[in-house]
């Protein structure tokens, strides 16, 4: 049996209008631990970019990862009271205390893999509609926690930094595994790109030129061709965050 | 598509409330023992302006993605805003979210965790005062919309259009204000027609009419004047009025006759939804 690796790259680029400081999508790596997030802060809700960067990098690097919902709810519980505790210290104006006071929010996807099981596995989970896609050439194994288009756009239900929000979110907690192959590849993908890729009516080649601008680290030309796409509005203007994990043979 | 555009700082919206002040607005609004019509309206603007101010919110910065301005009419037409912000007319959000007259503090109820309700402190920013006195002079007050809204579309012509909230509880005492209304639905952005949106309130508290399709169903030539100056409900609109429970089917135009106190709460929260910010 082959020993393998995994390659990343990725992108994190604002909506068309915004800079990348005011990006309210959040990436989380952690390469040695083989644990990967992104999550995309609500656009309307309150310090929802620093939300996000917390929840990634914290549920990247927690031991034991935090893979079931008994799990993930006590975790984001201290987080949300880190946060809220963060936001208390400051001296903020009244609107900034009236929004503070409910509470952030952030959809969020996160994926864990096992290189030296038989036979290779992951394991996913998901709140809102950020999305994991699984490919094996050209083929999509897996997008998981939505694989029908239309159901992006819906309101859903996100993680929040509330503790008394939280056990409405234990509901939508989604899970999933599988298993994977030398060459696999996978792609976690906030809402609007995850949309547009997949689109079974968006042009094949368009995102085969993502992808592969992606794979090379091209990533100026990359984010004009998502620009272009915004432009011909077959991308909603929106933040875009893609992690690309690569299973390699080991050499 | 129309009503379609993204609302950003680059694009930003425009609400103008234009809001009834005439003498008749002190008359008890609602059950008997209830306060008065202008008390219950001026707490309503409030609350609405106090929900854009916090919807562009972003961490301590607020984002101008609405321009918003309050005509009040009664003795005269003029700007309602008090405190620093008096004579201005379309005011950037950050500069409502920066100058309330004052911060009162009012009681409200809020759940206690375990089933029931306890009383809280909580901040309440205000805008307008309740004002009361005159007549109606519904075309000066239209006429004065018309001039700002002119002036904001010539130079937002990709945004969002402007949206007009005009809150009254009687007919005009200066004509009919049908003309007026056309001039105001006749100006556009490259999104779309000016959305214009008549609330008639009642002290009677019967024969309510919300969000009607259809013009021939309308009980007086009041009404059907409203109604007649009066935007269809955007798609955008109509699933806020559904997520409120209001009913507004395909068709409907953005017109409440004989409106309580639970038709002006509903009236500006489906009024001020367009959200598609970025």
């Amino acid at each position: 049996m082959s020993a393998c690796n995994l390659e990343t790259q990725q992108l994190r680029m604002p909506k068309a209008g915004c800079s990348l400081t005011e990006c309210e999508d959040a990436i989380g790596l952690n390469s040695r631990g083989r644990r990967f997030a992104v999550a995309d802060g609500a656009t309307e809700a309150f310090d929802s970019k620093t939300w996000a960067k917390l929840v990634t990098r914290s549920w990247v690097r927690v031991d034991p990862p935090a893979l079931s919902v008994e799990d993930f709810v006590p975790l984001v519980r201290d987080l949300g009271a880190r946060l809220q505790s963060r936001w208390k210290k400051k001296s903020l104006p009244w609107y900034a205390e009236e929004k503070a006071r409910q509470g952030s929010f952030t959809a969020f996807v996160g994926v864990q893999f096992y290189l030296a099981e038989t036979p290779k596995s992951w394991k996913a989970i998901a709140v809102g509609d950020s999305c994991l896609v699984q490919k094996r050439g050209q083929e999509i194994v897996k997008a998981f926690p939505i694989s029908d288009v239309t159901l992006f756009g819906s309101n859903p239900i996100l993680v929040p930094s509330l503790a008394p929000l939280q056990d409405r979110m234990a509901e939508n907690f989604a899970t999933s595994d599988g298993a994977f192959e030398v060459n696999d590849e996978f792609l976690l993908l906030t809402d609007a790109v995850a949309a547009w890729y997949l689109d079974s009516e968006k042009p094949e080649s368009s995102k085969s030129l993502a992808m592969s601008l992606l794979a090379s680290s091209r990533y100026p030309e990359l984010e004009n061709h998502f620009q272009d796409l915004r432009a011909r509005g077959e991308m909603r203007n929106d933040d875009v965050t893609i992690v690309r994990i690569l299973v390699r043979e080991h050499a | 598509m129309p009503y379609t555009a993204e609302i950003s700082r680059a694009n930003p919206t425009c609400f103008v409330f234009v809001i009834d002040q005439s003498g008749s607005m002190s008359d008890s609004f609602g059950s008997e023992g209830a306060g008065r019509k202008a008390d219950f309206v001026a707490d309503v603007v409030n609350r609405t302006l106090h929900d854009l101010v916090i919807r562009c919110t972003k961490t301590e910065e607020i984002r101008n993605y609405y321009h918003i301005a309050v005509l009040g009419y009664g003795g005269s037409v003029q700007s309602a805003f008090v405190g620093s912000l008096a004579g201005r007319s379309l005011v950037p959000v950050a500069d409502v979210a920066e100058s309330p007259a004052r911060l009162d503090v009012r009681s409200k109820k809020v759940p206690d965790g375990a089933g029931g309700l306890v009383e809280h402190q909580v901040r309440f920013p205000v805008w307008i005062d309740p004002q009361t006195g005159g007549g109606t002079p519904m075309c000066e007050a239209l006429s004065q919309a018309k001039a700002l809204v002119e002036q904001w579309v010539s130079e937002h012509r990709s945004s969002f259009p402007p949206t007009i909230l005009h809150l009254t509880d009687g007919e005009s005492t200066d004509g009919d204000p049908t003309a007026k209304g056309k001039e105001l639905l006749g100006l556009s952005t490259f999104d779309g027609p000016v959305l214009v949106f008549n609330c008639h309130v009642s002290s009677r508290g019967s024969g309510k009419l919300e969000y009607p399709s259809d013009g021939a169903t309308l009980p007086d030539e009041f009404a059907r004047t409203l109604f007649g100056i009066s935007s269809v409900l955007p798609e955008g609109f109509r699933k806020a009025a559904d997520q409120i429970g209001v009913r507004a089917s395909e068709g409907a135009r953005g017109f409440v006759f004989n409106g309580d106190p639970t038709s002006v709460v509903q009236f500006f929260e489906i009024g001020t939804r367009p959200a598609n910010l970025r």
